[in-house]
C-alpha cells in the first residue's frame, strides 16, 4: 500500500465511536501514513475541508442526535461533494433501509455501511477498498503526465530534426 | 455478580493497543453520564424525541464497550421514543438501563487502571 499520507475525517455525533474508529482505523492500516481528523457535525467538518482536502469521509446519516439544528447526512455529502468533488465518502447508518442507501449513491457516497455488530470490519473493509481506487487513481494520473511529457520529447525531437533538415538539408546525410 | 462489560472485543479490535483501550474508557466514563442525565431529563419532561436520540447515540456507545445486555432495552426505548408513546414502560426500561451503566461505570473504573 502507497506511503503517501491519506487524509481521512470522520463526522459522527458520538464521542466513543468517532475516537473507536480512529483507532481501529490507525491499527487495520498500521503501516499507512494516515492523519485522521474527527468531527461532531458536518459544519464543523465543512469548516476545514477546503483547507485539508481530505481523500476520504467516514459520514454518518444522522448528526443532529446531540444538536437538534445540525445538517443531516445528506446535505453535508451535497456539500462535500460540491467543495471537493474528488472526496470519497463512506456514509454510515445505523438503519437498514434500501432508500437510505439508494440516496447516499444518488447524492455522490462512495460506499455505504450500516452500523451493525460488525460494522467496525465493514468499514475497514471498505476503506482498504477505497485506498486501493485512490491510489489506482493517482498512478493513473501519473502515467497521463507521463505519456504527455514523452509525446512533448518525441515532438520536440522530431521538430529538432525537420528543422535541422530544412536549415542544412546535408547535415543528417 | 456477573460482569456486564465483555472488553474482548474492544481489545481486539485495538489489536491491544492499551493506550488506544484506555483513551475510549475514559471517553466512556465521561460520555455514558451525561448520556444517562438528558435520557433521564427528557423522561421527566416526556420528552419523546430526545428520548428517542439518546437511546440512539447510547446504543452505539454500549456496544463498543460489548454490553449486549443493554442493546434490547435501548432499542426498546428508542421504537417507543419514535412512536411517542409508552412513557411509562420507558420508565421501566431506564430503572434496568441506569442501574446497568451504574455497573458498567464501576467495572471500567476498576479495568481502566490496567489500561494506562
Amino acid at each position: 500500500m502507497s506511503k503517501k499520507l491519506t487524509t481521512i475525517f470522520i463526522v459522527d455525533d458520538n464521542r466513543i465511536f468517532r475516537l473507536a474508529l480512529k483507532a481501529d482505523i490507525e491499527v487495520a492500516f498500521a503501516k499507512k501514513p494516515i492523519k485522521t481528523h474527527l468531527f461532531e457535525t458536518g459544519e464543523n467538518c465543512m469548516q476545514e475541508i477546503k483547507k485539508e482536502k481530505p481523500q476520504l469521509v467516514i459520514l454518518d446519516y444522522n448528526l443532529n442526535s446531540l444538536v437538534p439544528n445540525a445538517a443531516d447526512g445528506i446535505k453535508i455529502l451535497d456539500q462535500i461533494k460540491r467543495e471537493c468533488p474528488e472526496t470519497h465518502v463512506i456514509m454510515l447508518t445505523s438503519e437498514d433501509h434500501i432508500d437510505i442507501a439508494l440516496k447516499s449513491f444518488h447524492h455522490g457516497a462512495s460506499d455505504y455501511v450500516v452500523k451493525t455488530d460488525t460494522k467496525f470490519s465493514k468499514i475497514n473493509y471498505s476503506v482498504f477498498n477505497l485506498f486501493k481506487i485512490i491510489e489506482t487513481t493517482d498512478e493513473a494520473q501519473t502515467y497521463k503526465y507521463l505519456s504527455i511529457a514523452l509525446s512533448l520529447c518525441i515532438g520536440l525531437l522530431v521538430g529538432g530534426i525537420l528543422a535541422l533538415q530544412l536549415i542544412n538539408p546535408s547535415i543528417l546525410k | 455478580m456477573e460482569n456486564v462489560c465483555d472488553l474482548n472485543y474492544l481489545t481486539e479490535m485495538m489489536d491491544n493497543k492499551k493506550p488506544l483501550i484506555g483513551g475510549i474508557m475514559d471517553s466512556f466514563l465521561q460520555q455514558i453520564p451525561e448520556e444517562l442525565q438528558s435520557i433521564n431529563d427528557a423522561i421527566t419532561k416526556t420528552d419523546y424525541t430526545i428520548i428517542k436520540s439518546f437511546a440512539h447515540t447510547m446504543k452505539s456507545s454500549v456496544s463498543i464497550m460489548g454490553i449486549a445486555i443493554l442493546t434490547p432495552i435501548l432499542k426498546e426505548m428508542e421504537d417507543l421514543g419514535k412512536a411517542a408513546s409508552g412513557i411509562e414502560r420507558i420508565k421501566e426500561l431506564s430503572i434496568q438501563l441506569n442501574l446497568i451503566c451504574e455497573q458498567a461505570i464501576k467495572e471500567i473504573e476498576t479495568e481502566k487502571p490496567n489500561y494506562a
